[in-house]
């Protein structure tokens, strides 16, 4: 594969892995990365349905502003894309 | 700036976009100034109810007019006639609902009292404490961010000329009319109408006449998308709270919650403290959003005088400039009320009376 770029993944530092929840599934992140990214890295896609026709939805436009990747912490309905995971953070999927 | 225009009409809401729209269909020719885009102002904010149930009794042929306006604009401007009720919660908000419907109703308004039998099977996951409710099949609501592209659209078709940012700085007087000047150009017109809404007042100024202009901050808000919940467009009683959910789910709160801010510092901002009771009544007349996230608040200006009656005339002590503004139920009214004023300017007879702007205003009550 043609490498356009300089590779510099031997020089990217994560931080510490966490372990959250997702529906009561146990996952790891690296602490302070996006729901979004975690939960994508998981392949759990399938995040929220849409409140039309209950068809499944997920992270779309990574910017806050079009709440398909919707999920609840604490019972608060929150956009995964705009949360950092945090040690122990109990997810689940958003409104049905 | 060799063009002479028969008329410049200065601030490109709806009522400056239909006045000039219907001189240019009486074969004169106008330009269209506005300091922003078009439609941006009260035209292009406001939530966008259409509801004759709270429409002024003396506007009520003008709003009656304007609803048949919208409906011939139909999906261009997201029209829908749902119909709307208006509910009451206690004895006296029933009492009060009783007596504005019935003044609204002799004024022609096809307003009729409903059971609760017939609210709830038409909306079934409102409150079930409503006392009273009026219904209007008549009401609905279009899209007030559609205004801006709507009229430019119209503009462009009509082959009307417009400006979009000429903010003007002075109005001159010349042998044959008007230099209104902006920034780096100016434009030249035989006569002008004001039509600047919330701005009419330094408007008004630049010409040496104080029009007693004040702007409303009206709150505005929608929430995230939701399951339907609702099919009418829902008003309170007292008038301070309407409420529609559109086709994508999502739901339109408003009712004249006041923000802050002036017309001349540019968009008002949101009060916390208003918009909180603003969305607390929303809850209580549809107790579902309780679980609802509001994606976005914002507030528009809307103009008034003191007897809160329009604008529509002469601008006092000048025969060749002419005022549209200040119109309660501005949205409803205006695309009609802007024919009727490009009517009166191309000196044809108007179907219904215009608003004399120098008149005494005596202050009432809104």
């Amino acid at each position: 594969m043609f490498q356009l770029s300089p590779n510099h993944q031997d020089e990217i530092v994560r931080t510490a892995e966490v372990s959250f929840t997702f529906n009561g599934k146990s996952l790891l992140a690296h602490k302070g990365e996006s729901l979004a990214a975690a939960l994508m890295r998981a392949k759990l896609l399938h995040l929220s349905d849409s409140p039309a026709d209950g068809a499944p939805r997920g992270v779309f436009c990574c910017m806050g502003l079009c709440q398909e990747c919707v999920v609840q912490v604490d019972g608060k309905t929150i956009e995964s894309c705009r949360l950092p995971v945090s040690k122990d953070l109990q997810v689940i999927s958003g409104r049905r | 700036m060799n063009e002479i225009y028969d008329i410049a009409c200065i601030g490109g809401g709806i009522m400056g976009c239909a006045s000039a729209l219907q001189m240019a269909e009486g074969g004169i020719k106008p330009i269209v100034l506005d300091q922003g885009d078009l439609g941006q102002g009260a035209s292009g904010v406001n939530a966008g109810t259409l509801s004759l149930q709270i429409k002024r009794v003396k506007l009520m042929p003008y709003a009656l007019r304007g609803h048949q306006e919208w409906e011939s604009m139909g999906d261009a401007v997201g029209f829908r006639k749902t119909g709307g009720y208006t509910l009451a919660f206690t004895d006296h908000e029933a009492e009060l609902l009783q007596e504005r419907m019935r003044l609204k109703v002799d004024a022609g308004a096809p307003i009729e009292f409903v059971s609760n039998r017939v609210l709830n099977q038409a909306e079934p996951n409102l409150a079930d404490r409503v006392v009273a409710a009026s219904y209007c099949a008549e009401d609905g609501y279009a899209n007030s961010s559609l205004t801006g592209q709507f009229y430019r659209a119209k503009l462009k078709q009509q082959g009307v000329q417009y400006r979009e940012g000429f903010k003007v700085l002075g109005v001159e007087a010349c042998n044959d009319g008007y230099v209104i000047r902006s920034t780096n150009s100016s434009v030249k017109a035989k006569k002008l109408l004001l039509s600047a809404g919330a701005w009419l007042k330094p408007l008004a100024a630049l010409m040496d006449v104080e029009l007693p202009v004040q702007a409303r901050i009206n709150t505005v808000s929608v929430t995230e998308r939701l399951p339907m919940l609702m099919r009418s467009v829902i008003g309170h009683a007292t008038g301070l709270l309407t409420m529609k959910q559109k086709a994508n789910g999502t739901l339109l709160i408003g009712g004249g919650w006041q923000g802050r801010g002036t017309p001349e510092q540019g968009r008002g901002q949101i009060d916390t403290d208003s918009l909180r009771s603003n969305l607390a009544l929303a809850r209580h007349v549809l107790p579902a959003l309780e679980y609802a996230r509001i994606a976005r608040s914002w507030t528009g200006f809307e103009a008034h005088v003191p007897d809160f009656y329009p604008l529509a005339g002469k601008l006092p002590g000048y025969e060749d400039v002419f005022v549209l503004g200040c119109v309660r139920g501005g949205y409803t009214i205006g695309p009609y009320i802007g024919k009727l004023m490009g009517d009166y300017i191309l000196e044809r007879t108007t179907e219904l009376p215009l608003f004399d702007p120098g008149r005494n205003f005596v202050e009432v009550v809104a």
